[in-house]
């Protein structure tokens, strides 16, 4: 992936970080201390839809346990950062598709346009999160989102002990979504639920950096016929499908 | 018209403090079930994630865009000078601030984290219609009060402090119907003519609160009106409800000529909301009260125009409603020509109905409107003893 | 509930100079913190006593929206030293009114 690039870019406030704070004879370790979202980047995802089998719930069930998602157990209501569509032409003449549908990481988000307070944002590598501390709870993003893609924080969620304590639980009456896995990516992992497609699945999800020519992404995206999910809204989204 | 003319009502009748206890009670109770959803979260709400606002924003809307249709008759005396109507500017003004705190107690109140509402001061994203609209209401209500202030105070400013109000509450309600008209992703309500379509629906249900508080008003406290001035807010009614049949029939023949409209076109008429659109906003909201106005016996009873000032109110309600749940009712077309399905409910009409906190919630606004207006009529010097019609006047009659 | 929290955090702000001087005194335990390890803090024990609450929101800001994220210094590292969220935090909150909702969300690790 990008880890090159990434070192790189951390490298001088790791340094600078690692004189002040570690105490004298200490050597800084591998991984680079301090870490920041660059407009080098451009985080996307490709789904090779052909791959993705019906039965396979593997990215949704690692998308749960990342990021602690319940399930309420009220379909109306529960929230969901990832999901399994099926896809049927109207005739019934093909068989149906299956492909996880998430957040699409627009360019230009409706989400982040409409909201009051610039809690919905788009960081500049490109991944569109919602910052739980000031989002006032007003949903306007809900409405504007055209792929379903948030949630509203309808009850409480308490702090469990076997919750991943890298991905805080939520606090209700507060709009979510996928966050690419964003404590992931910027330590340099995939996210979860790429993850678990390639070890578990059939290898259908693939993560990059678009801007980076040398990546699998970019090259793919580049030479494949790839489509995003209705691009005649001119979001530009960064969740390619392949096969569609 | 004589500042004297103008008086205060007693208020000291059984009936007021009756009335002033109902409403009080629902406004405690929308108090309560303000705190009731606060501490509970949105999950003793019916809302869900497919509508995601649901009655109180429905209340909520109706009211803010009534109230800027209220405006409407103090704008007809400055702006238009129509100047029979200049008798009730004071109480025009007054009602749309009136009915403005009403709507916008409610809205804010309903958020997932009120608490947080100061944010929105700190952090202002300008892209944002709601940000606008966080401007646009309270402007509104500071020129609605410089215009009191002027017509009670310093008549020379009235022209330009109710042109602004005029202007303002334009501006507003093409405020509040952008909140929708701009939203891509929804397909029932995604159009330019949106924001045109509440202006006139906030004109004709603002005239008919209008006149149905002054008819209601004048009786109760036993003062004068002259019949003319009630049919010359008539046929204003008629007026505006032909606006909106209008815009809505463009809008319907606009949308038939593009096929890809006809697969929501077809659910909103035929659909699980067909009832609210036919009935409410059809039929409740401008055709019945046409047919009873336009009746040349039915339109010249005190009778007839309460009742079709009543549908023209509820089907305002209607009309929003329809616009709201209806309009995030409809599945979002994620893959255009082909069916689909998953544990998110993607492809399926959504199914509300409101709970009682939501009713509860929505109707305390609406008591806080009414409260404001009892006291306002009751402390301020807003409608003359008299209401006269000038001489050579006379109002058309079907 | 909504506007107790509201005021509290009025009062505190116009007070805090004060407040905070006298509660950290006036609750410290006389053997010093139960569940502390390490010498320092990431910043001067008395300005962290101070500050760390605009430090912390400070933090969040630049972590949350620009991705600044210092590994040594993230809230998940607060456990190294202070051991004990209930011993450490909570005490002196409790003892000054304040209900901080951090950890409502954030899970302190253990």
């Amino acid at each position: 992936m990008t880890m090159d690039r990434r070192t790189v870019l951390g490298l001088g406030g790791a340094v600078a970080a690692g004189a002040i704070l570690l105490a004298p004879g200490v050597r800084l370790i591998a991984a680079p201390n301090k870490t920041e979202a660059s407009g080098a980047q451009r985080w996307a995802m490709l789904i090779d839809v052909n791959h993705c089998t019906a039965a396979c719930t593997a990215c949704t069930d690692a998308c749960r346990t990342e990021n602690n998602v319940p399930l309420f157990g009220d379909p109306k209501r529960d929230i969901h950062w990832i999901r399994k569509v099926e896809v049927q032409d109207e005739e019934g003449r093909r068989p149906p598709l299956s492909l996880p549908v998430l957040c699409n990481h627009c360019e230009h988000p409706p989400c982040v346009h409409v909201c009051p307070t610039e809690a919905s944002f788009i960081r500049k590598d490109g991944i569109v999160l919602v910052d739980k501390h000031r989002c006032i709870g007003c949903r306007y993003c809900m409405i504007a989102c055209p792929y379903k893609a948030r949630s509203l924080v309808y009850f409480q969620v308490d702090v469990d002990k076997a919750s991943n304590p890298r991905v805080p639980v939520r606090g209700k009456g507060v709009v979510e979504k996928c966050t690419f896995c964003v404590h992931r990516v910027d330590d340099g992992q995939q996210p979860a639920c790429v993850e678990a497609c390639q070890a578990a699945g059939e290898g259908a999800m693939l993560f990059g950096d678009l801007n980076d020519p040398q990546s699998e992404i970019a090259q793919r995206v580049r030479t494949l016929k790839t489509e995003t999910i209705r691009a005649d809204l001119g979001l530009k989204p960064h969740v390619h499908y392949q096969g569609l | 018209m004589q500042l004297s003319d103008f008086t205060t009502i007693e208020g000291r009748s059984f009936g007021y403090w009756a009335l002033m206890g109902v409403l009080g009670l629902f406004v405690l109770l929308g108090a309560g079930a303000f705190l009731y959803v606060e501490i509970m979260g949105h999950g003793v709400t019916n809302m869900n994630n497919q509508v995601v606002w649901g009655a109180p924003h429905v209340f909520a809307i109706a009211l803010l865009v009534m109230a800027s249709g209220a405006l409407n008759l103090a704008s007809m005396a400055t702006v238009f000078g129509a100047s029979h109507y200049k008798q009730f500017r004071r109480f025009s003004a007054f009602l749309a601030i009136a009915l403005l705190a009403g709507g916008l107690i409610v809205l804010l109140l309903d958020l997932g984290r009120p608490e947080r509402l100061l944010l929105t001061m700190i952090h202002m994203n300008f892209g944002s219609m709601f940000t606008w609209n966080v401007f646009l209401y309270s402007g509104f209500m500071v020129l609605c009060f410089l215009y009191l202030w002027a017509m009670m105070e310093h008549e020379k400013w009235v022209k330009v402090a109710g042109s602004s109000a005029f202007a303002g509450r334009l501006i507003l309600t093409t405020g509040t119907g952008s909140i929708f008209g701009v939203i891509q992703a929804r397909e029932v309500f995604h159009s330019a003519i949106t924001a045109p379509t509440f202006i006139a629906v906030s004109l004709s249900s603002g005239t008919a609160i209008c006149l149905l508080l002054l008819m209601a008003t004048y009786r109760q406290t036993g003062r004068e009106m002259d019949e003319k001035l009630v049919h010359g807010m008539r046929n204003m009614m008629v007026f505006f409800l032909l606006a909106v049949a209008y815009l809505m029939v463009v809008e319907k023949f606009t949308k038939s000529y593009s096929p890809a409209f006809y697969e929501v076109e077809a659910w909103i008429m035929t659909g699980p909301y067909a009832l609210l659109y036919w009935g409410g906003v059809v039929t409740l909201g401008i055709l019945l009260p046409l047919v009873i106005l336009f009746n040349p016996g039915w339109s010249n009873t005190r009778g007839g125009i309460t009742t079709a000032a009543l549908c023209a109110v509820l089907g305002e309600v209607a009309f929003v409603a329809h616009v709201l749940i209806a309009g995030q009712s409809y599945p979002l077309d994620l893959f255009p020509g082909y069916n689909i399905s998953s544990p998110f409910l993607d492809g399926q009409s959504a199914s509300y109905s409101p709970a009682a906190v939501e009713y509860m919630l929505g109707f305390g606004g609406v008591a806080l409107a009414g409260i404001l207006y009892l006291l306002g009529i009751r402390f301020f010097r807003l409608l003359p003893d008299k209401a006269v019609a000038p001489e050579g006047w006379h109002p058309w009659s079907p | 509930m909504l506007w107790s929290r509201l005021v509290v955090m009025i009062l505190v702000l116009l007070l805090s100079g004060s407040i905070q001087a006298q509660g950290s005194d006036a609750v410290r335990p006389a053997g010093g913190w139960p569940g502390l390890k390490g010498d320092k803090c990431i910043q001067p024990t008395d300005w962290m006593r101070k500050n760390h609450m605009e430090f912390l929101k400070q933090r969040r800001e630049v972590t949350v929206r620009e991705g600044v994220r210092i590994r040594d210094e993230s809230l998940l590292q607060c456990q190294t030293c202070h051991t004990s969220r209930q011993a450490f935090c909570d005490r002196c909150h409790q003892y000054v009114g304040v209900h901080p909702d951090c950890f409502d969300c954030h899970i302190y690790p253990k």
